[in-house]
């Protein structure tokens, strides 16, 4: 399918085997190092070490980042993605509290907001992904995750390793 | 790495060099003295790091350097306070090739008392290279139990007593808990009960099912009181030469991985076909090398059913896209829920064929996990409790002596094995001395029945009856196991794609002839499996991570010249030609199965005496040849070796 400005990041967890090449990939397109410390996707253990899934910013409608933000530094790009102008951003951190997700990050070494920009239209880690757990593809944005997460917690709930 | 020059062993890198930074490499080495509680960070130079790379190159030279006696004609053994512990990644390591977190185990191992190399993978690399080391030097032994918490530049040794009699699974849980981390923000490789007790085959175990498990090196650890390394995830960055030719070159690899026809069952399967694979080709050791003949239906031991037959959740390595690594949770019977590292190939063998359990797949996983838990080499394992098995049925080794009857398949009781064994209980005490020191004890006919090379090692989980590339190579090798390893692309370094496995002078040939690549893969802090691409691709990833411009031949000369570096402090450790051979059994002829009267022995002199003359060492002495030394640029390691006369 065409990359459109509708299209997503589809999370499939079950298929996310934590091997977290993703974050390479992405620490890569935002630093131009491999420094998953910075990437905007994260992977996420559950059930301790045994299932992993990514997430990241879901380029929610809401763009809570994109309303808190006091000096207006946070625009949204060609690809649809709520992205940061670095020579506006004051590094406040305004945007990392707004953010319910937790997919608002700050950078220290910069003094500036970072979050996944949907790599203006080309995803790194959904290319980078070996086994197709995130794909890049319009369609409707769901909560990729809850299910997911819901039959992981209960089964930490039931005692289950 | 031809244009490198080669420094003598005495010169350190200094620290002016080692300011440049080198791409693909974090740039420190750490440095850890348990005696007197010191930990510090030492840089290597680009120079250093051209010349050995990493992992067991980076290993070898520095067992060479440190670990020398008497004026560098003994060696310390593995239970000096001087004996190195080198924990070691590679320039791939924490990059985003298939497999990258490699670590390598180097160290004079309990089993042979002689240099080790053995290899785990999980997230050690990444984890310790993003925290800013390439690899951890440990020497000394601690007073009290400790382990080694790394976290970005904050290291140390923090009291490790609450964690003693734990096992490794037990013992990463209680860091995880204890550190408030959880999945790979924490890398755990720690030694169980087989450790703390200085079994000679225990092994470091890792990431839940990741095992550095050959020659001892979990005594070593053991010895050292050091129970875990215990690294968070770190937070600095590694910069790469060429990061688009890297990842470029990384999807290639991966879709070898994928589409070539000797690495495709690998990516699929792991190393799950290896069972009826090895099976036809008599390879499979059914009940410790008496029989090659199965006696239940193999289609159960197919590599998809073997997979299907548990519920499965994601445990793969350092951005690793094969099919390989898994967490397996069993299905049904008395252990219903239980989680468990997916066996490897060898794990289904030492826990499985090996003691004659060919039908409770499940018991097999189980007890697989177990040994990893106690921290014990599976294959020794499966040679040693093999053994047992078999000396009970004759009646060499008695229900008294045991303290229980032990039969063929029985699961249980070869987990309460493990345990005394772990625990050095009973009869146990003299089996965690390794097979050949307890068959040694025994004496005949007990002896005769153990598998083992007269070097102490045990051998992989293979019948290397119908495997004599690898029986050569496992004996002749100074670290006990495999040196060359197994061929991929051997036409690529000037061999023939397949010889008649039963000609011993063309297998000697060509053990000799693809030898070096093994060396090479092992230092770069890769897997093994995610290396089996040609050697032109790993080269294209290595020059894109650092800059440099390796060629495939240098790779095998450095291969080589690690393995003359090997060799060197082997023969320090007192190792001569006379221990390069199989025991009695080992060495036997296969009574049935596909292999039937292949008889290595007839062939074994001819084959070594070939091997030495391809390799170029000296046949009588073990020494590489100081034209060989010369070829290899060691010339500081012929004045060494071979004196001032050379």
């Amino acid at each position: 399918m065409l990359a459109t400005a509708t299209n997503v990041l589809r999370i499939h967890p079950e298929k996310c085997t934590g091997c977290l090449r993703c974050e390479l990939a992405c620490s890569y397109m935002q630093t131009g190092t491999f420094h998953p410390a910075k990437s905007v996707i994260r992977v996420s253990p559950f059930e301790g070490h045994t299932s992993y899934a990514p997430y990241t910013c879901t380029q929610c409608a809401e763009g809570w980042c994109m309303t808190a933000c006091p000096v207006g530094a946070i625009t949204i790009n060609a690809a649809g993605a709520k992205d940061v102008l670095d020579d506006t951003c004051v590094g406040c951190k305004l945007c990392t509290i707004a953010c319910p997700y937790g997919t608002m990050f700050y950078d220290p070494d910069t003094r500036k907001a970072f979050k996944c920009n949907l790599c203006g239209g080309a995803p790194a880690c959904a290319e980078a992904c070996p086994t197709a757990a995130i794909t890049y593809e319009g369609t409707a944005t769901e909560d990729w995750l809850g299910e997911f997460a819901r039959v992981r917690s209960a089964r930490v709930l039931a005692g289950v390793r | 790495m031809t244009t490198a020059s080669l420094r003598a062993p005495s010169k350190r890198p200094t620290p002016s060099a080692a300011r440049q930074p080198q791409d693909g490499y974090a740039g420190k080495l750490l440095r850890v003295d348990l005696a007197k509680k010191k930990c510090w960070a030492e840089p290597w130079s680009p120079d250093a790091m051209r010349e050995l790379v990493g992992g067991v190159g980076l290993g070898a030279m520095i067992l060479y350097r440190e670990t020398a006696t008497k004026g560098g004609k003994g060696n310390v053994s593995w239970d000096h306070p001087d004996n190195r512990l080198v924990m070691a990644t590679g320039p791939m390591a924490g990059l985003p090739a298939w497999g990258s977190s490699g670590l390598t185990v180097v160290t004079i191992g309990a089993g042979t008392n002689g240099p080790t190399s053995t290899q785990a993978n999980g997230f050690f690399g990444t984890n310790l290279k993003y925290s800013g080391y390439d690899a951890i030097i440990i020497q000394g032994h601690a007073p009290d139990w400790v382990y080694l918490y790394i976290n970005d530049d904050v290291v140390e040794l923090r009291d490790a007593r609450d964690l003693l009699g734990k096992d490794t699974w037990a013992t990463q849980d209680t860091l995880s808990a204890k550190l408030g981390l959880s999945g790979h923000m924490l890398s755990v490789y720690s030694i169980g009960p087989a450790g703390e007790n200085l079994a000679r085959f225990a092994a470091i175990q890792g990431d839940y099912g990741h095992v550095a498990s050959k020659n001892g090196c979990g005594a070593v650890m053991g010895k050292k009181k050091l129970k875990a390394v215990a690294i968070v995830r770190g937070t600095k960055a590694l910069r790469a030469s060429d990061p688009r030719g890297l990842m470029q070159a990384a999807d290639d690899i991966g879709f070898d991985l994928r589409t070539d026809p000797s690495a495709k069952s690998l990516y699929e399967y792991g190393t799950l076909p290896g069972v009826v694979n090895l099976s036809r080709l008599g390879a499979l050791p059914i009940k410790n090398y008496t029989t090659n003949v199965s006696s239940v239906d193999m289609s159960q031991w197919e590599a998809p059913k073997l997979r299907e037959g548990f519920d499965h959740r994601g445990h793969q390595c350092s951005a690793c896209g094969m099919h390989h690594c898994h967490m397996s949770v069993i299905r049904q019977g008395e252990r219903k829920g239980t989680i468990v590292d997916e066996p490897e190939y060898e794990g289904w063998s030492g826990a499985g064929w090996a003691i004659g359990a060919m039908s409770d797949i499940e018991g097999v996983a189980w007890l697989n996990t177990e040994l990893d838990k106690a921290c014990l080499d599976v294959n020794e394992f499966g040679w040693i409790c093999g053994w047992v098995m078999e000396c009970q049925e004759k009646g060499y080794i008695t229900e008294e002596q045991l303290g229980f009857r032990l039969k063929w398949g029985d699961i249980k009781g070869a987990a309460r094995l493990i345990q005394m064994i772990s625990h050095r209980q009973g009869f146990g005490n003299l089996l965690a001395e390794g097979v050949k020191r307890a068959a040694e004890k025994l004496g005949s006919p007990a002896k005769d029945c153990a598998i083992y090379t007269e070097r102490g090692a045990a051998p992989r989980g293979h019948d290397h009856r119908a495997r004599w590339d690898e029986m050569l190579d496992t004996c002749t090798a100074a670290t006990g196991t495999l040196e060359s390893g197994v061929p991929v692309h051997p036409t690529e370094v000037g061999q023939p794609a397949r010889i008649n496995t039963f000609d011993g002078e063309a297998v000697a040939k060509f053990i000799a002839g693809i030898r070096g690549r093994r060396n090479f893969e092992d230092s770069l802090g890769m897997c093994i499996f995610t290396t089996r691409t040609r050697l032109e691709n790993l080269c294209r990833a290595l020059n894109a991570a650092t800059g440099w411009d390796v060629t495939v031949p240098e790779t095998v000369r450095f291969g080589r010249r690690t393995s003359a570096i090997l060799r060197a402090v082997s023969l320090r450790c007192g190792h001569t030609p006379d221990l390069e051979r199989p025991s009695t059994r080992y060495g036997s002829t296969p009574i049935d199965g596909p292999a039937k009267g292949q008889a290595v022995g007839a062939q074994w002199e001819k084959m070594v005496d070939t091997w030495y003359r391809e390799v170029g060492y000296d046949r009588k002495s073990g020494k590489p040849l100081p034209a060989t030394l010369k070829e290899l640029g060691l010339d500081w390691l012929t004045k060494d070796l071979w004196g001032k006369r050379a």
